[in-house]
Order: structure tokens, then C-alpha cells, then sequence
């Protein structure tokens, strides 16, 4: 569903005609506004051969509008290539620098976007790495991504990229023939715009006191009859909750008797049979028993070991200060809660049965009080903590504390090989036909670097490769005892040998939707992207995560 | 294992053009039907013989004929009613600034057989309905990207209409995919045997749709306001002139009717890009989406045709808000849909409900969703949309109870012009 209060952010001048640029991008920006816009066309992209499904990823990055992206190949355009991909001009391309031909195609996408070929030997480029700059060289972009790259030049590049946070994250993408995976290596991605389907509390619980004073204040059995037949529910479910408590020892409805019988007393408060407002109140009773307490996710967050060490040892505020502003919010929530036990206020309500005058008194209420409780974040934040955010990112933070994330990574391969292989041997117990594939990808990495086959880009005759190596491979990263489930990898392995280094124009493009999605989450850092590796079956179609 | 040919090699195939592709067809897998024949004679199908239809060259559309030219298809058809807009170039990657107002079938049409030699695009710029079964028939699979839940009503039960159980070439395999934001759905249509689009209608997102009295009366969205502006305020300022959205003078006018109306009610939001959004129902839509639910379509189109792995069985559906989630499914057939089910709909209403009350329920009932519908039974007509003489002649019984006119199990015919199928109603009341 489409917030109208996005969509709000995504014109730029109020009234006019929206400019040749916003037309353009409509169908976007109703996704992302103007802010993940604005992330989208900083963004610095490399992406290191230009294979069908690499040029797949950055067609459909190049189309949304990034910055500038680069492709680092060396090698030149062969039949094979000119047949299954579409940024090459078929036979004559062949013989030309398939980067360049690649991005000459690719940046006729759109205007706006810088491409760039360099064709100098990665191999070389990355190997020598520490004397030729390659470091201050990939800093220099957002996101890296690869394509099928040779298992020692993944292992160099994730490598330097792991390094420190400064580095950007390296996406991993795999594929042969209907098979593939992918996933993305990064220390820590934090999301304040999740877009996550959950609506914030609107408190009814624990009403604010001007909405229970209003509640209160209203006089429903005199009240002119059309009046009382548009009293928004939030306002009479408030009221109805405060004189249930007063006969009840100040509880609330807890028992399932007790919440019939709240339900009963909201219909009994109706002075004509067909009053909507309160048949929406009914069936809006829950809320008074949903707690709005701080949700659990939330909560787990505030474990974060970032957080406790401003408040052990205060005054260090030198150090609060340096925290990421994210974890700076995060802190000033963390204590906010703990001093009223809810998350800060949202003004965003819902449509509900009323009259216009009556729906725009509710939504003041909500403003001012949603206004008040941000500006005690801000206290807390800045003259209790020392803490430095902007105020549109404090803005963006407390509408969406009720779905922040924050997702750990981990470095490529960690999968395989941390605790001693336990990850992937419990991810074949649990989901085997994920997982085989997975373990498959690698295996076949494995033996075709071992055949001294580069799968920079195809080129006939295809290597023979047979079940025996493969299942060699696989066993060879599993920890003693840890058997392969059978017939999930023979299908797998199967499949492998059948097309060990096709890119199949489908599976490029499959790939390419799915990869330049999950970039731009990261991007834009909105919407929440992929937490583990990506696993695509184009047999029976289907992606797993494991 | 691998074989160097390429099936009987037309003028514009090299060397190793289909080395990738070739891999799978020169083998089987471990997931392979086993009358699969691998090698030359699936090539040759794929690359001289099959003849396959795209409606749609629109998101998808532009994405699907470029997988289909890639894979080996040769005989690509493409039929497209609309032209091409600015708002298209984020993601209909084969059309470019200088084309807007053109064909999208002639242009993406050009684009494809320019950059991808030897393959034919065929293009129809017009609407699906102008053509018949004859024409349909001629095809061995066709894939829809459409954005209108009409049209591929009516190209469903155009195909399920087709099927002659004696000459298996009638039953078109239909492969239908659509899009909305982050998320989107690739289905295979066996009609008859699968099933069909009309069998899930009720899993269409419900839209919005905002009650008369609220617009007029209590405003208190933007949205509100901009519906008075185009349904109440834009017949009584300009009478018959018809409102077109994609006229950017028209939706100012109602971005500022609808802002007065919004300042009058001291409410807040409207703006000219939502205004064009409620106005013209836009959906979200961006090129990687498309292009994992086009690709989805297309790998189903490539192994339905050359048999080299099973298909998909037959509903996948992606959501990537929130990580990559998916879901694969088989769909089941409904004994009572209209289309491919035989069966007739139950329907119990009130004996006190008028005809007209029938015809609102039938509009809005997830699972039947007929606009301007008109009623039958065996021996009268109840109400006829059309022609004006008929419309006229049974207008008066929109007022009757339906009890009146069918007796309890009786059977109502429904029919619409935008449809080719009729739905049987078995009525009882309470």
C-alpha cells in the first residue's frame, strides 16, 4: 500500500507540473520518494565482469538512475558471449572489449548515468593488490558485485572488502545453468524506512491525556444524533474503556468473557441501530487489550553493546557523539521507553468512520502529542546524551520506530566454514534442497578452479565434470559425520554436470531483477534486503534463504 | 555430451551462439522428463518451428521479448494497444526519449530484431480483441504482461474456449505474469486442464473504493478530496467533455479543485502527484521487478517448448519488501468458475433484494467482479445493458425483487460485452 504522505515527498514543486526528470521516474518515486531517490543517484556501482547476468544486474540499475557504475574486465567479446547477451550487438561485438561494448549499450539506458569500462587485467589488478591502490580504489564505490568469479580473486576481494566498515559491501552472485545463489557481505545494514506492514500503536490502551480528556469530555446520550453517529472509533473505544475500568478495579478486559461482554457495552452505547461508527469500534475493540507496550523486536535491539557503554559511563558524551546517528536514535529511544514504557507517538491514522471536523480534531490530538513526545527524543538525545543527528533523520526515525532494523552480516563463506561447518550441515537437515544447491555452487567453483577453467566468460568446448568431483568437493567442506542428503544432491550435482558454466539468458535475467533489488535496498536503505545467501531453482522455481 | 550443432543452422546463427543454451539442450538433467530428446530436433522446434505470442510490450513486456529472442525463439509475435509514455523509460529498457508518443508493439518490435539477429518480432499495435481464434490458434504458447485484469480475462477464456478435446494442438499453454512495486506473480495456464485466471480472481488485491456519502459529504483523506474533484466536480463544471488522466492539464485542474476542496476541510496532503496517482490508479512499478517475473515467465516458455526440465506447477509468487520471500504453489481449479468450470455459482441473497442490488453484489463480489453485467434466465430477460431499446424496455425491473422473476434455484444467466464467457447463478433465498 501507498503511504499518500510519501508520495507527498516525491514532488518537488507544490502545484506545478512535475518536471520532465519526476515524469520519468514516477513509478519509482512512489516506491522510494525523493530521499531514496536522491541515495540511488549518488550511488557508485562496480561490478566486475560483464557477463549476461552481470549486465542484467546493471541494466536494471542504470534504469532506476544511479551515479556512475564501472565494469572491470579485460577480456574480449567471443561467439558465446555475443549469443546470450543482450548489451552486446551479436557478431559484431565479437573480437571488441566486451566491457566496453557492455557500457556503451548499458549507458544508452539512461542519460543521466555515467558508465565506464576498464579493461585492465583484474587478475593482476587485485593479486597486486597492496602496491597499486586496489583498496583506496574500491572504497571509492557503494557496492561491488560479482558475477561466477574465480574462487581465489572472490577470496582476495572479500577479503580487503571485509576489512573495515569504510569498504563497501560485496555482492556474491553464482549461477549455472537453471541453478544459482547469491548474497551479500556487509558488517551491519540499519533500516529506519522498512516500509514493513505493521501499523504503530495508536495507543487506545493507554490513551494520552488530551485524547482521554476529549473522550471524556463528550456527552454521547445528549448529543445531536447525526453527531453521534460520526464520533470517530478511537475516541469512543477511549471512552468505553474508561467506564469498563471504572467498574472493573481499573483493569482492563482481559479474560475472553470480559472482552465480549467490552463488546457488548461499545454496542450498547449506540443510540440508533445503524450507527457504523460504532460497529467499527467493535470490531476495532482489540486494540484496547493490544498492548502498546515496546514490541520485542524492538527491544533486542537495545542489547546492542553500543548502547550500554555511553550510560555505564557517563559523562563519555566525546564518544556518544561519534556513535553512528543511528545508534545515537537508537539510545535516546532505548531511554525514552524505559521512562514511559511505550514507543514515541506516531500521527498517521488510519481512515475511520467520521465526520470531517471530528477526524481533523483526532488528528491534532495525535500531532500535538506525537510532536511532544519527539521533541522529549530530541532532549534526550541532545542535552542528556550529547548525542548529533539531524533533525530529518530524527524526523524519519521516530515515524518508524515501530519497524526499525537492524541486520547483521557476515563475510562471504562464513556460511560454509564458521563453527566448524555446523551452519551448513544443520541447513541440510533442515531445508536439504537449499542448502545442496548452495554447497553444489561451491563445489562446482571449486573444481572448475581446480580444472584451471576461469569462468570470466564462457568459451566452447564446456569442461566435462563429472558427479564423483563434485560430490568430492562438497564433502570436502563438511565437518567429519555430516553425510549429504542424497537425492537433493544428486539432483543438484545432476544439473551441475549438465550445464557447468552455462549463463542462460532466463537465469541472467532472473538474477538480475533479484540482485538489483536487494542493491537498491541497500542503497537507498529502505525496505529490508535479503539476511543470508539467495537460493534459486529455475527447475521448479522456487528461492529459498538459508 | 556436447554437441556443436545448432538444430539446421539458419544464415544469422555462429558458431557457438548457443553455447549456453546448448548445454541444457544437448542433455538431460536428473529432474527431466524422460521423453526428452536432447540435440538436434528440440533445437530445430525452438529455433524454426515454434511460433510464440507476447501480449503486452509494455514492463514486462519489453523484458519478455528480449529473454525469448535470447533463448533461441525465432517467430515472436507482439500485440500492444498503448504508446509510449515518459513515465515508461524507468523500466521499458527498449524505448528511449525520442519515442514517446510511438507504438510500443513497432518500436520494442524494431529494437529486439536490430539487436538480436535472425529472430522475427512481429507487431500488432492495437487490441487483443480485434483478433480471433483463428489468429490464437496459430501460436504454440503465448505469454501475457498486461496490467489490465479485463484483458487477461478475456484472453483466458478466449483459450479455454478453444480447446477442442479432439485436436490437442488447440490447447495453448498460457504463461501470465504481472507486477506491483517490490512484489509480483508468474503463473502457467493449462486451460482446461489447470487452473485457469478467472479460477483466482478472488486473490486480487481488493481496491480501494470509497463510499459516495464519504466524498461527499465528510472528506477526510486527500484522497476524498481528489475523488469529489474527478467524480463529482469534473460532470457538473464540464458536462460531457470526458476526462482524460493522461492529460496533464486535466489532472491540474483537478489537483486544484480538489486542493480547495481539501483547505475547506483543513485537510492535508493533496498533491499534483497523488492527485495523478488516485485519478489514474498507478501502480508501482520499477525494471528489476519486471525483470525477475518476466525471466519467471519467459524459463517456463523455454522448457514448455523444448521439455528440458519440468515446469512449474503452477503459481510462483515473489515479495521483496522485506527480503527475498517466495512462494510456489499449485492453484487449484474452481469447480465453479465460470470459465473452465462447468458448474454453476451459488448465490443466496434475500428475497427482499431488488434486481439492482443483485447487479451492485455482482460488481463487487471478489470472486465474480463483472461490470455492467446483464440478466437472464432460460425464458426472459431480467435486465440488458445493451441496446438502448432493451436497456429501456427492462430498465423497470431493476426495482423488482429478484424473488419476483426466479423462482428459489432458479438459474440467472449473467453476461458482459468486455467478456467472453457467461456465469450461471443458481439463486436461493433466505
Amino acid at each position: 500500500m501507498i503511504n499518500s504522505s510519501d508520495v507527498q515527498t516525491a514532488i518537488v514543486a507544490d502545484g506545478a507540473v512535475p518536471d520532465n526528470k519526476t515524469r520519468r521516474y514516477d513509478r519509482q518515486l512512489r516506491l522510494w520518494a525523493t530521499s531514496g531517490q536522491a541515495a540511488i543517484e549518488q550511488a557508485r556501482i562496480l561490478v566486475l565482469s560483464s557477463s549476461a547476468t552481470s549486465t542484467s544486474i546493471l541494466k536494471n540499475l542504470v534504469l532506476p538512475g544511479i551515479s556512475h557504475f564501472t565494469i572491470l574486465d579485460h577480456s574480449l567479446v567471443t561467439p558465446e558471449d555475443a549469443g546470450n547477451n543482450f548489451f552486446l550487438e551479436g557478431p559484431e561485438s565479437i573480437g571488441k572489449y566486451r566491457a566496453q561494448e557492455a557500457v556503451r549499450l548499458l549507458a544508452e539506458l539512461n542519460e543521466e548515468v555515467e558508465g565506464r569500462a576498464d579493461t585492465r587485467n583484474f587478475r593482476e589488478f587485485l593479486l597486486n593488490g597492496e602496491n597499486n591502490g586496489v583498496r583506496e580504489w574500491l572504497s571509492g564505490y557503494t557496492i561491488v558485485i560479482v558475477h561466477n568469479l574465480d574462487k581465489d580473486l572472490l577470496e582476495t576481494l572479500s577479503n580487503i572488502l571485509w576489512h573495515d566498515d569504510s569498504f563497501p559491501p560485496l555482492v556474491v552472485v553464482r549461477s549455472a545453468g537453471f541453478l544459482a545463489d547469491f548474497s551479500i557481505q556487509f558488517h551491519e545494514h540499519t533500516v529506519i524506512e522498512s516500509h514493513i506492514e505493521t501499523s504503530p500503536s495508536l495507543r487506545i490502551d493507554n490513551a494520552f491525556p488530551a485524547l482521554k480528556e476529549y473522550a471524556l469530555s463528550l456527552d454521547l446520550d445528549n448529543m445531536d444524533i447525526t453527531d453521534h453517529g460520526h464520533i470517530p472509533y478511537v475516541v469512543l473505544l477511549v471512552r468505553a474503556l474508561e467506564d469498563w475500568k471504572k467498574e472493573h478495579n481499573n483493569l482492563q478486559p482481559k479474560t475472553y468473557a470480559e472482552k465480549q461482554s467490552f463488546k457488548s457495552l461499545v454496542s450498547s452505547m449506540k443510540r440508533k441501530l445503524d450507527e457504523e461508527n460504532f460497529e467499527e469500534a467493535e470490531s476495532q475493540a482489540y486494540r484496547c487489550w493490544t498492548s502498546s507496550s515496546v514490541p520485542s523486536e524492538i527491544v533486542s535491539l537495545f542489547s546492542d553493546s553500543r548502547l550500554s557503554a555511553p550510560s555505564a559511563s557517563l559523562p563519555a558524551f566525546a564518544s556518544f557523539a561519534s556513535l553512528p546517528p543511528f545508534f545515537q536514535l537508537l539510545k535516546a529511544l532505548q531511554i525514552f521507553t524505559e521512562r514511559n514504557g511505550y514507543l514515541p507517538l506516531t500521527s498517521t491514522l488510519p481512515d475511520m468512520r467520521s465526520s470531517t471536523e471530528e477526524y481533523v480534531r483526532l488528528q491534532n490530538l495525535y500531532k500535538r502529542r506525537a510532536e511532544e513526545e519527539k521533541a522529549e527524543v530530541k532532549n534526550i538525545l541532545i542535552d542528556e546524551l550529547g548525542g548529533k543527528v539531524d533533525d530529518s533523520m530524527l524526523d524519519d526515525f521516530v515515524k518508524n520506530t515501530h519497524r526499525l532494523k537492524v541486520l547483521k552480516g557476515r563475510k562471504w563463506g562464513a556460511f560454509v566454514h564458521s563453527n566448524g561447518g555446523q551452519l551448513i550441515a544443520s541447513a541440510l537437515e533442515t531445508s536439504p534442497k537449499q542448502a545442496a544447491t548452495h554447497l553444489g555452487l561451491s563445489a562446482l567453483e571449486d573444481v572448475l578452479f581446480k580444472k584451471g577453467y576461469s569462468s570470466l566468460h564462457g568459451k566452447a568446448p564446456a569442461p566435462q565434470i563429472t558427479i564423483e568431483e563434485l560430490t568430492e568437493a562438497a564433502k570436502a567442506t563438511l565437518p567429519p559425520g555430516v553425510t549429504l542428503p542424497e537425492t537433493e544432491w544428486n539432483e543438484v550435482a545432476g544439473e551441475l554436470m549438465r550445464a557447468p558454466t552455462a549463463d542462460l539468458p532466463n537465469t541472467a535475467a532472473l538474477l538480475g531483477g533479484l540482485v538489483a533489488q536487494e542493491v537498491i535496498k541497500m542503497i537507498t536503505k529502505q525496505y529490508v534486503p535479503v539476511d543470508g545467501c539467495c537460493v534459486v531453482d529455475l527447475i521448479e522455481t522456487w528461492t529459498g534463504i538459508i | 555430451m556436447i554437441s556443436q550443432s545448432n538444430g539446421f543452422a539458419t544464415p544469422h546463427d555462429w558458431a557457438g551462439r548457443y553455447y549456453h543454451i546448448d548445454q541444457i539442450l544437448d542433455a538431460s538433467g536428473p529432474r527431466t522428463d524422460p521423453a526428452f530428446s536432447a540435440g538436434d530436433e528440440v533445437k530445430d522446434f525452438l529455433r524454426n518451428k515454434a511460433k510464440i505470442l507476447v501480449i503486452g510490450a509494455g514492463g514486462l513486456g519489453c523484458e519478455i521479448l528480449a529473454n525469448l529472442a535470447l533463448t533461441g525463439f525465432k517467430d515472436i509475435h507482439v500485440i500492444d494497444m498503448d504508446t509510449i509514455d515518459i513515465s515508461n523509460l524507468n523500466r521499458q529498457f527498449l524505448f528511449r526519449q525520442k519515442d514517446v508518443g510511438k507504438p510500443k508493439a513497432i518500436v520494442a518490435a524494431e529494437f529486439i530484431m536490430k539487436r538480436v539477429p535472425g529472430v522475427t518480432v512481429t507487431p500488432y499495435f492495437g487490441k487483443i480483441q480485434d483478433k480471433d481464434e483463428d489468429y490464437y490458434m496459430q501460436f504454440n504458447l503465448i505469454i501475457c504482461g498486461l496490467d489490465s485484469v479485463e484483458a487477461r480475462r478475456w484472453i483466458n477464456a478466449t483459450l479455454v474456449n478453444m480447446v477442442d478435446g479432439e485436436n490437442p494442438e488447440s490447447l495453448k499453454p498460457l504463461i501470465d505474469g504481472g507486477t506491483e512495486g517490490f512484489k509480483g506473480q508468474a503463473r502457467v495456464i493449462l486451460p482446461t486442464i489447470t487452473s485457469c485466471y478467472e479460477c483466482s480472481l478472488d486473490m486480487l488485491n481488493k481496491q480501494t473504493a470509497f463510499p459516495i456519502c464519504t466524498i461527499a459529504n465528510t472528506p477526510r483523506l486527500p484522497e476524498h478530496c481528489i475523488e469529489w474533484a474527478s467524480v463529482l466536480e469534473w460532470p457538473r463544471v464540464h458536462g460531457e467533455k470526458k476526462m482524460d488522466t493522461d492529460d496533464p492539464e486535466h489532472i491540474t485542474w483537478l489537483y486544484q479543485t480538489a486542493s480547495k476542496r481539501a483547505k475547506e476541510f483543513n485537510i492535508e496532503g493533496v498533491t499534483w502527484s497523488l492527485t495523478q496517482g488516485v485519478v489514474k490508479n498507478i501502480i508501482p512499478a520499477i525494471a528489476s521487478t519486471n525483470a525477475i517475473i518476466a525471466a519467471s515467465c519467459c524459463n517456463e516458455a523455454f522448457k514448455i517448448a523444448t521439455s528440458s526440465a519440468a515446469y512449474l506447477n503452477n503459481y510462483f509468487m515473489l515479495i521483496g519488501t522485506d527480503g527475498v520471500y517466495s512462494y510456489t504453489f499449485e492453484h487449484e481449479k474452481r469447480a465453479d468458475c465460470p470459465v473452465c468450470g462447468g458448474e454453476a455459482v451459488d448465490m443466496s441473497i434475500s428475497s427482499e433484494l431488488p434486481v439492482e442490488g443483485l447487479i451492485d453484489l455482482l460488481v463487487e463480489k471478489q470472486d465474480i467482479q463483472i461490470k455492467k453485467p446483464s440478466l437472464s434466465t432460460a425464458n426472459k430477460q431480467i435486465y440488458l445493458q445493451a441496446p438502448p431499446q432493451l436497456e429501456a424496455a427492462t430498465r423497470p425491473n431493476l426495482s423488482k425483487k429478484v424473488s419476483e422473476l426466479v423462482p428459489p434455484g432458479g438459474e440467472i444467466t449473467v453476461t458482459a460485452s468486455t467478456l467472453p464467457f457467461s456465469l450461471s447463478l443458481r439463486i436461493t433465498y433466505t
